[in-house]
């Protein structure tokens, strides 16, 4: 336990200046509750379960959308980067929609998918394809090309070339892309949820905002916070167990 | 060299172009309902009407005016604040664990709080820009500040500059790389934002208009409002691109 440093005074003090700023009344507004009773409506919301089935469907839609784009933008770039004719081909395309800002793709998504899920997942997909497509198409590039000649030496062929020396050398690359895409994945949910439906976590934020209870809404807040840097947290433990060797060599 | 160029996009252009058509025939044939799609030629005409007829200007310019403000204050205390963490610790020791607290709340998420706050117009749209542009920035300054080779600071203190001239003419150039790399990171977010605050508080911009059309079902004119997004979106990322290269031209490590 490290001692307390003047910025963990510095959260304290703020904390409690709001916990007085709302109870004394120097704020006084319906829109300013307590710390407290906000930490009081994140338990209440959790104990009722209208919280944690809500977690559980955006955590559904976020994971079904980052393996559909994950897989996606892996497919793709490892074909942009190893046929270069697909990227002269289909490059400008894909240069084309990346630019578009992802909450301006749920519009029309919502008229060919409609509400629920499927347009949901669509768009977290979507979002989660270019920074795994980027880092894919970097990881396959800074591939020695000794290990290459050395496997076409060995007269391995093509195919086992790809999966056995390209994949797992732009693995690294590809995960540091997909830990990119799991931040924007839980943010391009709830965003998708806020829009359009009454599913999720998003739609409980906007939800709470309309009924004018602030409390709830501030411990939604507080909810994808944690739930935010636990997602990244954990996929950092993964990614050092996957790729160890990796971090062994000192990178 | 520009003969090369065109060869290079060529088949892309090309594929676009296939594309295109091929949508224009399956909307034309019946194979996609027009109520989801309009065919691309009269996507195309309704772009021209809005541009021709001048229309596009006034929500271009609610949103760009909102990225460009909400870019500017968040970038500005992001490289204040990391020059400030970077340089001294006792300000790194104040304000790092606030900032690592605040740093994972999605910053979408605060749009309904801000709008308790700030009601629903141009006030409350910047900050919200503004939130999500500071810590990109702030999180590549600190880095930057924090790089600075050892024996030029200890030279510079050598030649008995100070700590403001220190700041100014080594600390900050070579941060700069890093200040400028967040920046880009954090126009594109602040796009994202501008946007989806303009969706939730339902008053002009070009993410407004773009919901709005959608659940008045005017299919035409949404479409084309996306294509001035995009174009939009394309614009500023180069924009960035081409100062970044203007402002690194010395460093040509990674040309």
């Amino acid at each position: 336990m490290r001692a307390p440093t003047s910025g963990t005074w510095l959260v304290l003090g703020l904390l409690a200046l709001w916990e007085a700023s709302a109870r004394f009344g120097w704020v006084d507004s319906p829109n300013w509750p307590p710390v407290t009773e906000v930490l009081r409506a994140l338990w209440q919301d959790s104990v009722t379960g209208e919280l944690p089935a809500r977690v559980g469907g955006s955590l559904y839609r976020m994971a079904a959308g980052l393996l559909a784009g994950g897989a996606a933008g892996v497919a793709v770039g490892l074909a942009f980067a190893l046929v270069p004719l697909t990227a002269r081909l289909f490059g400008l395309v894909v240069e084309a929609v990346r630019p578009i800002p992802i909450p301006a793709v749920i519009p029309p998504l919502v008229l060919f998918l409609g509400l629920d899920d499927p347009m949901k997942i669509t768009v977290v997909a979507l979002t989660v394809f270019f920074p795994v497509l980027t880092n894919t198409m970097q990881g396959v590039r800074a591939v020695e090309a000794e290990a290459l000649a050395m496997g076409r030496t060995f007269g391995i062929g093509p195919w086992r070339r790809a999966a056995c020396i390209v994949l797992p050398s732009c693995l690294p690359y590809t995960l540091a892309g997909l830990r990119v895409a799991l931040g924007l994945a839980l943010v391009v949910t709830v965003v998708a949820e806020m829009i359009a439906g009454e599913q999720g976590v998003g739609s409980y934020l906007v939800l709470m905002q309309f009924a004018g209870r602030a409390p709830e809404m501030y411990a939604t807040v507080l909810l994808l916070a944690g739930l935010g840097y636990a997602l990244n947290r954990g996929f950092v433990a993964l990614e050092h167990r996957a790729i160890h060797w990796w971090f062994a060599m000192g990178r | 060299m520009w003969g090369d160029r065109v060869r290079a996009v060529l088949p892309g252009v090309a594929v676009l172009a296939l594309l295109l058509a091929g949508l224009e025939w399956a909307v034309q044939a019946g194979l996609i309902r027009r109520v989801l799609l309009p065919p691309p030629s009269v996507i195309g005409a309704t772009l021209w009407d809005l541009l021709a007829s001048g229309a596009f200007v006034d929500p271009l310019l609610a949103t760009l005016q909102l990225v460009f403000a909400g870019f500017a204050i968040g970038s500005l205390i992001g490289v204040l604040l990391g020059t400030a963490m970077g340089w001294w610790p006792a300000a790194f020791r104040l304000f790092e664990p606030l900032v690592e607290l605040v740093r994972p709340v999605p910053k979408s998420a605060l749009v309904p709080p801000l709008m308790l706050f700030l009601g629903i117009g141009f006030t409350m749209k910047v900050t919200s820009v503004a939130l999500v542009v500071i810590f990109p920035v702030l999180l590549n300054t600190l880095q930057g500040v924090r790089g600075v080779d050892r024996v030029m600071l200890d030279a510079a203190r050598t030649h008995g500059w100070g700590s403001a001239h220190t700041l100014r003419h080594l600390v900050l150039p070579a941060a700069l790389p890093f200040v400028l790399a967040g920046m880009r990171i954090s126009l594109g977010l602040a796009l994202v934002l501008a946007v989806l605050a303009e969706m939730l508080a339902g008053e002009g911009g070009l993410g407004f208009l773009i919901l709005d059309m959608q659940r008045s079902f005017l299919i035409r004119q949404m479409y084309a409002w996306l294509v001035i997004l995009a174009v939009l979106g394309l614009v500023l990322n180069g924009i960035v691109a081409a100062l970044e290269r203007r402002a690194l031209h010395w460093q040509n490590r990674n040309p």
